[in-house]
């Protein structure tokens, strides 16, 4: 039986193989070649992918360069979404690599947050660690912590050290002894057909019975219409990670082990491949 | 001012930090007097009633306040548009033509800006800015969250830099004492789009220097009031005074509803 703490290293570490190509309307010196990269699912795209910027502006002149930004067949990917949520959200049942175009102009404001620096980013990533504790903890964990351990949270995440994330990152996971889980689960789910971003509610993991509440409890009570209904067939998948849980699943469970680095489980509802 | 002494010994200087933290030795933590998280948190019941209230003021004084309701989960927020005249200075030889009809333009409640300084060598040209301002419920914090955007009349956005450049006067050493945590850009919850948004977890520290007891003591007062009256102006924002004369009705079955769920 796999151990859970496997569970930790299997999503800390799960890769999509991705290509880049660059959008056909930028104007280059000459030919620019797709380039391929393994991206982590739990980072953010702009966090990522320098090597891919570098390996474009080689071949562009520097005044026809400003701030990078990726788009999925037509869809402007935000890169404030971890990269596994974007993958499972657009593209989960399409065939590797993942092909995402690279533009360098035409920033579309409507769409995406602007990314100017590594701040950015990491104000993004400690400001969605914060929410998630003041759902689990009423943020007295992440108060009491320095202000080197929220470094450190970051800096594992920016540099790839597991070990270094979850020393830290541990302590967020836990709750007081007489409780048996969090106060509430920081989870966002998500579905690209609708206008509304994402779906975010508070909900227990114990029910006042003391029952431990599963991830199909908390789909009914918050996005019925993802739970297949008794007599009709089941349209949509529910993703994590590219998996789909068993809905008996206890969230509570989910929450303390696939849960993205910055606490919040990212749930996709996608519509099941017909084939 | 110097780090507290708690067995940190950094090697590079350490960004500066705000009083609070000061305070409590580089550990971010609120002092038990302000502690009680439950004081100054408002239920998403009483958010909406406070809301009503503060539309229905804001129609009876034409203040521009509508509410907008989500049709997929019935959640909705607050909005206005206000335009507002800023000075910009720019070098002489720079100089840019201002449009002969901004004026037309501007709709009833335009404010000019406090910065009106006469530089030698520079003159001032009058900037006209589209602010637009949600106030939502985070759950999350239970609290209400302020939400803007802005641009330039030609549909240019405001970027970050220049949205921290106008946070008023008073809030700047504030502001510079931790930008990142003050406004950022992030996804509006409903619409999916980017606006600017003062982080809510600095809302209790605003409040509490507002309230002279726990929320409980409070609770003849409008929040949405209380609250947006202190933060918006932080943003630009101002809440005319007559606002002050508005009282919610005592609804006793939400407020045992709130004593059962705290």
């Amino acid at each position: 039986m796999t151990d859970d703490k496997d569970v930790l290293r299997d999503v800390w570490f799960g890769r999509i193989p991705t290509c880049f190509t660059l959008y056909q309307d930028e104007i280059t010196e000459r030919e620019a070649e797709p380039y391929y990269l393994l991206l982590p699912r739990i980072s953010y795209l702009t966090l990522v992918t320098d090597k891919v910027k570098k390996h474009f502006q080689k071949v562009m002149r520097q005044e026809e360069v400003s701030e990078i930004w990726f788009e999925y067949e037509g869809t402007p990917l935000k890169w404030h979404y971890p990269i596994g949520l974007l993958f499972d959200l657009h593209a989960s049942n399409t065939a590797l690599p993942w092909s995402i175009t690279v533009h360098f102009k035409n920033f579309p404001e409507k769409d995406l947050l602007h990314c100017h620096s590594k701040d950015v980013i990491e104000a993004h990533f400690m400001a969605c660690i914060k929410e998630a504790d003041a759902l689990k903890h009423k943020s007295q964990v992440i108060n009491e912590m320095q202000k080197k351990d929220h470094k450190q949270l970051w800096m594992g995440l920016q540099n790839d050290k597991f070990e270094q994330f979850w020393a830290i990152n541990r302590k967020l996971m836990e709750y007081p002894p007489e409780d048996n889980g969090f106060r509430y689960i920081p989870f966002r789910i998500y579905q690209a057909t609708t206008e509304r971003p994402f779906i975010q509610k508070l909900f227990r993991p114990i029910a006042s019975g003391g029952q431990l509440h599963t991830l199909g409890d908390l789909l009914k009570d918050v996005c019925p219409s993802a739970v297949t209904p008794e007599d009709g067939e089941q349209k949509t998948q529910v993703m994590i990670h590219g998996i789909e849980p068993m809905l008996e699943t206890p969230i509570q469970w989910l929450s303390e082990h696939m849960s993205y680095p910055d606490n919040f489980l990212h749930i996709s509802i996608i519509p099941r491949p017909t084939d | 001012m110097l780090e507290g002494t708690s067995g940190d010994h950094p090697v590079q200087p350490q960004p500066r930090q705000g009083h609070l933290e000061q305070m409590t030795q580089g550990r971010v933590q609120i002092p038990s007097s302000m502690a009680g998280e439950e004081d100054f948190f408002l239920e998403e019941k009483r958010f909406k009633q406070h809301c009503e209230e503060f539309v229905k003021h804001s129609q009876q004084i034409g203040d521009g306040w509508e509410w907008r309701t989500n049709k997929d989960l019935g959640d909705g927020y607050l909005s206005k548009t206000h335009f507002q005249v800023r000075n910009r200075h720019i070098a002489q030889d720079l100089r840019e033509k201002t449009s002969d009809n901004i004026e037309e333009t501007l709709l009833a409640h335009v404010e000019e800006s406090l910065d009106d300084s006469q530089v030698a060598g520079v003159c001032t040209t009058e900037e006209v800015i589209r602010y637009e301002y949600h106030v939502l419920y985070s759950s999350s914090y239970q609290v209400p969250v302020l939400y803007f955007r802005a641009c330039f009349l030609d549909g240019r956005p405001l970027t970050l830099e220049e949205i921290w450049g106008s946070v008023h006067a008073c809030y700047q050493d504030r502001l510079q004492e931790g930008p990142w945590d003050t406004i950022t850009q992030q996804e509006h919850p409903i619409l999916g789009q980017p606006f600017f948004v003062l982080h809510p977890c600095r809302t209790n520290e605003f409040i509490s220097t507002v309230l002279t007891g726990p929320w409980k003591h409070n609770r003849h007062k409008n929040y949405i009031i209380l609250w947006l009256s202190t933060v918006g102006p932080v943003v630009g924002l101002s809440v005319p005074l007559s606002y002050a004369k508005v009282a919610p009705e005592q609804n006793s079955s939400t407020d045992s509803a709130e004593r059962a769920l705290n």
